[in-house]
């Protein structure tokens, strides 16, 4: 099992089209130019906070020689897609576990196993110029760690096999590191193992994994097993399949239940396009907004979770269902949020739908082409909106373009380099 | 002729690629045949040239990007040409290359001298394509950052 993460992700990214980057502090901002992100390594050592405000910096950003940049999801998307597509032609198992970080099962010896990670690291660098690091495990808890270990060590070169490190070093590895340093371990699980004397990941590493169990959770004693070197968790738990979730905040707050028609619509039919090039259906939603944590007014975080008739990627019934949350939106608080996450997911096709005859374009209309125009919607709605761009067309209100004050905030953009024909990379002749 | 200088060392480029990204849509078939008298033609359907199929060998490691500039008008790349760029490719003598100067993507020849017995490097230089522009040697080649290597120009007629 090898973990593959891209350094730096956004960072790395930006730097890739924009070489004058290289070698300066930078920060990539969350959405509406929020709060830092991610940092280079420069802007670390300038002391600069993850999840700083940017007001807060922006001021002296110039002093420091700090560069930001605004998150460039069209950017990062297509890099993660490159990368993702290498790591495809090395594993004949490929799970991504998020936009910058995947599994692969590797074949072979150990040191064929490295010798491997050593190619899927020099082929990600020279086809996209992103750095990645390789660890190398029996288990995906410990890949993590090889992982890690393969990024604090310049000597390895950025690939890392556990197997091949000596056991005295790897006990040194494991007594320095915390037990909230292994994946999955959070910080309520170690205040208790913590009570117990288990402080280091090594003490957890030597626990009983049936002690585990009955006095915290089955969970945990999968986590205690992968440290011992037995595989335990399996790809169809940790896969990013598991849900598909579509949220932002707010450049203003909404605090009508109008405008949050508005946004929610968007987010349903975002959730729907991503379903869409997923191949996937989802049964139940849940729709959510929240005002802000800081907020001095009335404070709300309404939540809704409604099943859906049939496993559908639609996003007429999606929006549909989203807007159930609408009733829940008071007149006059100040929402900053708002989402919608689609969870119970299978591959299209591996369940009849009735969505189709309940979608019927109305009682006039015969059946059979009201069956056919409420089917087409969904992938013709996906179709425009991939060739005439995302604010071309949309269901009801998503379709304004007016008004929309709600949208992003993204002042300090790097153009869509390799996703938008205007925006391509400049070189000079 | 300068511009068919660029193209053949394009298609020995293009001939190096290993593997089609992306496979070409599936064209309809039957599904669109009226009834009646089957088309005569139907035995020889092929699937349509799909660019990015002869234009794209990888599409990991292929970007668009768009020039600027007139140093490179004598090999037929023009101020507002795109370039279909390779980073999987090695770069070599001869190659058009865009490269990292000063923070900047700069395009340019490639130029690389016959080993000298010595030393066993040859110098590098980078050079236009314009006598207006003069060559760039690169004192260090080891300090040199070759962005990706260009295969294609698309030039508006």
């Amino acid at each position: 099992m090898a973990l593959v993460d891209v350094n730096n992700f956004y960072v790395s990214s930006e730097r890739a089209f924009d070489p004058s980057l290289e070698g300066k502090p930078l920060v990539v901002l969350s959405n509406n130019d929020g709060c830092v992100i991610t940092r280079s390594a420069e802007a670390k050592a300038l002391g600069i906070p993850m999840g700083a405000p940017w007001f807060q910096i922006a001021e002296q950003a110039k002093a420091w020689g700090l560069q930001a940049r605004s998150s460039n999801y069209e950017l990062y998307g297509d890099m993660s897609a490159r990368v993702m597509e290498v790591l495809g032609r090395h594993t004949t198992d490929l799970e991504i576990y998020s936009i910058d970080e995947a599994f692969l099962t590797l074949g072979g010896t150990h040191r064929e196993q490295r010798t491997t990670g050593r190619t899927i690291k020099q082929t990600v660098q020279r086809n996209t110029g992103l750095p990645v690091c390789v660890g190398i495990a029996p288990t995906k808890t410990l890949a993590k760690l090889a992982n890690r270990w393969a990024k604090g060590n310049t000597r390895l070169d950025g690939v890392c096999h556990w197997e091949l490190i000596p056991a005295g070093q790897r006990e040194a590895l494991l007594r320095r590191l915390k037990v909230t340093d292994i994946w999955g371990v959070g910080a309520r699980s170690a205040a208790r193992l913590n009570a117990l004397g288990i402080d280091s990941a090594w003490d957890l590493t030597q626990a009983d994994p049936v002690v585990i169990r009955k006095k915290f959770s089955v969970v945990l004693m999968r986590t205690v097993l992968e440290l011992q070197g037995t595989p335990c968790i399996t790809s169809n738990e940790s896969t990013g399949n598991e849900q598909v979730m579509f949220s932002r905040s707010f450049a203003h707050p909404v605090s009508t239940p109008e405008a949050m028609r508005q946004a929610l619509s968007v987010y349903a039919q975002g959730a729907a396009s991503r379903l869409a090039r997923k191949d996937l259906q989802g049964r139940v939603l849940t729709a959510f907004a929240g005002t802000s944590p800081f907020s001095t007014g009335t404070r709300s975080s309404p939540s809704i979770c409604i099943p859906l008739p049939v496993h559908t990627a639609d996003p007429l019934e999606l929006t549909r269902a989203a807007h159930g949350l609408l009733p829940l939106i008071e007149e006059g608080v100040s929402y900053i949020r708002a989402g919608v996450i689609i969870t119970d997911l299978q591959p299209v096709g591996t369940q009849d739908s009735l969505l189709n005859l309940e979608l019927g374009s109305g009682d006039d209309a015969d059946p059979e082409g009201g069956r056919a125009g409420a089917k087409d919607t969904g992938p013709l709605l996906h179709e425009i909106s991939r060739r005439f761009g995302r604010s071309s067309i949309g269901l009801g209100h998503a379709g304004l373009r007016a008004g929309s004050e709600w949208t992003m905030k993204r002042d300090m953009l790097s153009p869509h380099y390799t996703t938008k024909w205007a925006d391509l990379p400049v070189v000079k002749a | 002729m300068k511009e068919g200088e660029v193209r053949g060392r394009v298609d020995e480029f293009g001939a190096s690629g290993t593997t089609v990204g992306r496979p070409a849509p599936a064209a309809a078939r039957t599904e669109l045949m009226p009834s009646g008298f089957a088309s005569p033609a139907q035995d020889w359907f092929e699937d349509r040239i799909d660019l990015n199929r002869h234009l794209v060998p990888d599409i990991t490691s292929t970007y668009i990007v768009r020039v600027s500039g007139h140093a490179m008008e004598g090999a037929g790349i023009s101020d507002g040409d795109e370039l279909i760029v390779d980073r999987a490719l090695r770069p070599r003598d001869g190659s058009v290359v865009i490269a990292v100067l000063d923070g900047e993507l700069v395009i340019r020849r490639l130029r690389v001298a016959s080993p000298d017995p010595g030393s066993g490097a040859g110098a590098v230089t980078l050079v236009a394509a314009s006598a207006a522009y003069p060559d760039m040697p690169v004192p260090d080649p080891e300090d040199l950052v070759i962005w990706g290597v260009a295969t294609r120009c698309l030039h508006r007629v």
